[in-house]
């Protein structure tokens, strides 16, 4: 509660929380004083109106409420990709730091493997190997099999230098069992560590399904960020001059991962008291 | 019947390459209740290793090589490390560590991390019952209980966590506590303000006998009933205070002796001499003494036979040639 508290001590913080609660009020309050419909098709290309205030995409469609849905959908795919790749790193980073020995060299083998394979090659491949059925959740597990590594590993390194710690020495000594171990003297000191992985990895989740969607392997039956982006760039918005087709949803973009970056560091400053002024 | 028992233990350390670095050889001892057995010797020569084996908790890479340790005449070796962690550990022997500083956990209230030790040995205990025997016990053992169990270690002062890390390690009442090096982190009043604590609680029966290991002879001299001088992973000799401390046999007790400051009238005048040299390399055969490259009076043979334990003016020494 008193992190909390400190937290909201921290401007950067209260700027990045409000730039993140404004988002989320976007896509969930906008709808009820603005006619939200992906269905209907107007004028193609109408620029910015009392009509649609954000113009209309090259089907006629309302740029606002593609924005709302996509938003949507890009917040989902972020925090789920963000949700798992924190817990199965977090809990193969644990096992392997604490357990050691060989459990500890082939998790830390493997970890190393895909650290290496470049990350968005191998999401590229991956998306354009299923053709049918690329749902958004699927999409969240792709991003999430590809990003684990990273908390696996800052996790791994972090449990296996707590474990040779005096007080983890004496709760062995008093009989504690190992996951009792873990759960009560490890995963209190990675907490706040693990919190902060998962806010940079539901950032990097967004970026990355907006990077896959935009170059046309994003989900082929919702609207997301990225799949607004890739729809602007086949029907040459650019060329055409129509800025209301990819500078509202890059905008987006930008504005939600800045808001978790800008939360993330100021969170570092809080929960590591060396950095508190 | 004695109810500590050591066996000629033997214990050693599995490297990587499948070598056997021999950490500890022969040690033998048996303890009556109420008796405190000193272990003292410089870093490096196997105390801690001897505690480890003394509790039957083998972490890899240490494992047992020969030898028994009985807790009044029940042995715990060859147990499986769940049998050991149920029903030896803290409730047989229970051991209180080195670092007051880093031995409790910083994110966590003093009353939890009591209470974790207590639900890991006993099913089906409610929270508010392990808080009250918590209670009850701090103030037997003379701490504020309500201000003391309820805070961060961080809170607290060295000593009243060493304290503390006291009261939780003998919650159990286990029969033999083994302290290590249990004050050499704090400050000499602190110090013995813990060590009476802890003799305080021997005399209560909370515990029946505790080993006491350190490398401070002085302090021993104060607290031991016996003194076991330990070089590189055997026993150099074993007797009473008196005896070790006034009357070594053994040459590396008498160099450790001369070692020694103490803080005693016409210290002053008294130049401590250092032993030259450097304790053996474990990890390749010795023959002959370990203690004979380093030894004022080795003769020629003492490089080639194998020590055996004699008695020797009451003691046990490990020296052919001490009188």
């Amino acid at each position: 509660m008193k992190i909390f508290l400190n937290l909201l001590k921290s401007p950067s913080f209260l700027i990045g929380i409000s730039l993140f609660f404004l988002t989320i009020c976007f896509a969930v309050f906008f709808p009820f004083f603005y006619h939200i419909d992906v269905r209907t098709m107007g004028v193609p290309m109408t620029p910015p109106c009392r009509e649609h205030w954000l113009g209309t995409n090259h089907l006629g469609i309302d740029m606002i409420s593609l924005l709302v849905r996509g938003l949507r959908s890009s917040l989902y795919v972020g925090f789920l990709a963000g949700i798992m790749a924190t817990i199965v790193g977090t809990l193969l980073g644990v096992y392997a730091g604490f357990k050691g020995g060989w459990q500890d060299e082939v998790i830390t083998l493997i970890t190393n493997i895909f650290v290496v394979i470049p990350q968005f090659v191998v999401l590229v491949l991956i998306s354009a190997s299923m053709k049918e059925g690329r749902s958004l959740t699927l999409i969240a597990i792709i991003i999430a099999f590809t990003s684990w590594t990273w908390s696996a590993r800052a996790v791994r390194a972090q449990s296996s230098s707590l474990k040779s710690r005096d007080h983890i020495a004496l709760a062995r000594v008093n009989g504690n069992g190992t996951l009792k171990i873990v759960l009560y003297q490890i995963l209190p000191y990675l907490l706040s560590y693990v919190f902060m992985v998962f806010i940079i990895q539901t950032a990097s989740g967004i970026i990355s399904e907006s990077c896959i969607s935009m170059i046309g392997l994003g989900p082929y039956d919702t609207v997301s960020l990225g799949t607004i982006l890739n729809e602007a760039m086949r029907n040459e918005a650019l060329s055409d001059g129509a800025w209301w087709a990819f500078v509202p949803a890059t905008v987006l973009i930008s504005v939600i991962v800045f808001a978790f970056y800008v939360i993330n560091t100021s969170m570092e400053g809080v929960f590591n008291p060396r950095l508190r002024k | 019947m004695p109810i500590f028992e050591v066996d000629n233990l033997s214990l050693h350390y599995l490297t990587r390459f499948g070598d056997k670095i021999p950490a500890v050889s022969g040690v033998s001892f048996s303890m009556e209740k109420g008796e405190v057995l000193g272990i003292a010797g410089e870093s490096g020569c196997g105390k801690s290793t001897l505690v480890n084996g003394c509790m039957g908790l083998f972490i890899p890479p240490l494992n047992p090589t020969s030898g028994d340790v009985r807790v009044a005449g029940e042995s715990i070796m060859g147990r499986t490390p769940r049998d050991i962690r149920k029903n030896v550990l803290a409730r047989k022997v229970a051991m209180i560590p080195q670092g007051a500083f880093n031995s409790l956990n910083p994110t966590r209230k003093i009353k939890d991390l009591a209470a974790d030790m207590i639900a890991s040995h006993e099913q089906g205990v409610n929270k508010k019952e392990i808080y009250g025997r918590l209670r009850e016990r701090f103030i037997l053992i003379g701490m504020d209980a309500d201000s003391v169990l309820s805070a961060f270690p961080i809170q607290l002062t060295a000593g009243t966590r060493q304290r503390c890390v006291i009261g939780i390690s003998t919650l159990l009442n286990p029969q033999v506590v083994i302290a290590d090096e249990p004050t050499s982190a704090l400050d000499v009043s602190t110090q013995k303000s813990v060590i009476k604590m802890i003799f305080d609680l021997l005399d209560k029966g909370i515990f029946s006998s505790m080993i006491f290991i350190t490398h401070e002879l002085p302090l021993l001299r104060h607290v031991a009933d016996r003194i076991a001088v330990m070089y590189a992973g055997e026993f150099a000799e074993l007797g009473t205070t008196q005896q070790v401390i006034f009357d070594p046999r053994h040459p590396y007790t008498r160099a450790l002796m001369g070692a020694m400051l103490s803080a005693e009238p016409g210290q002053k005048q008294k130049k401590p001499t250092a032993i030259e040299g450097a304790p053996p390399n474990l990890a390749k055969p010795i023959t002959g003494c370990r203690f004979a490259a380093r030894c004022p009076e080795a003769r020629p043979d003492c490089k080639t036979t194998t020590q055996v334990i004699r008695i020797v003016g009451g003691r046990e020494v490990r020296c052919a040639y001490a009188e």
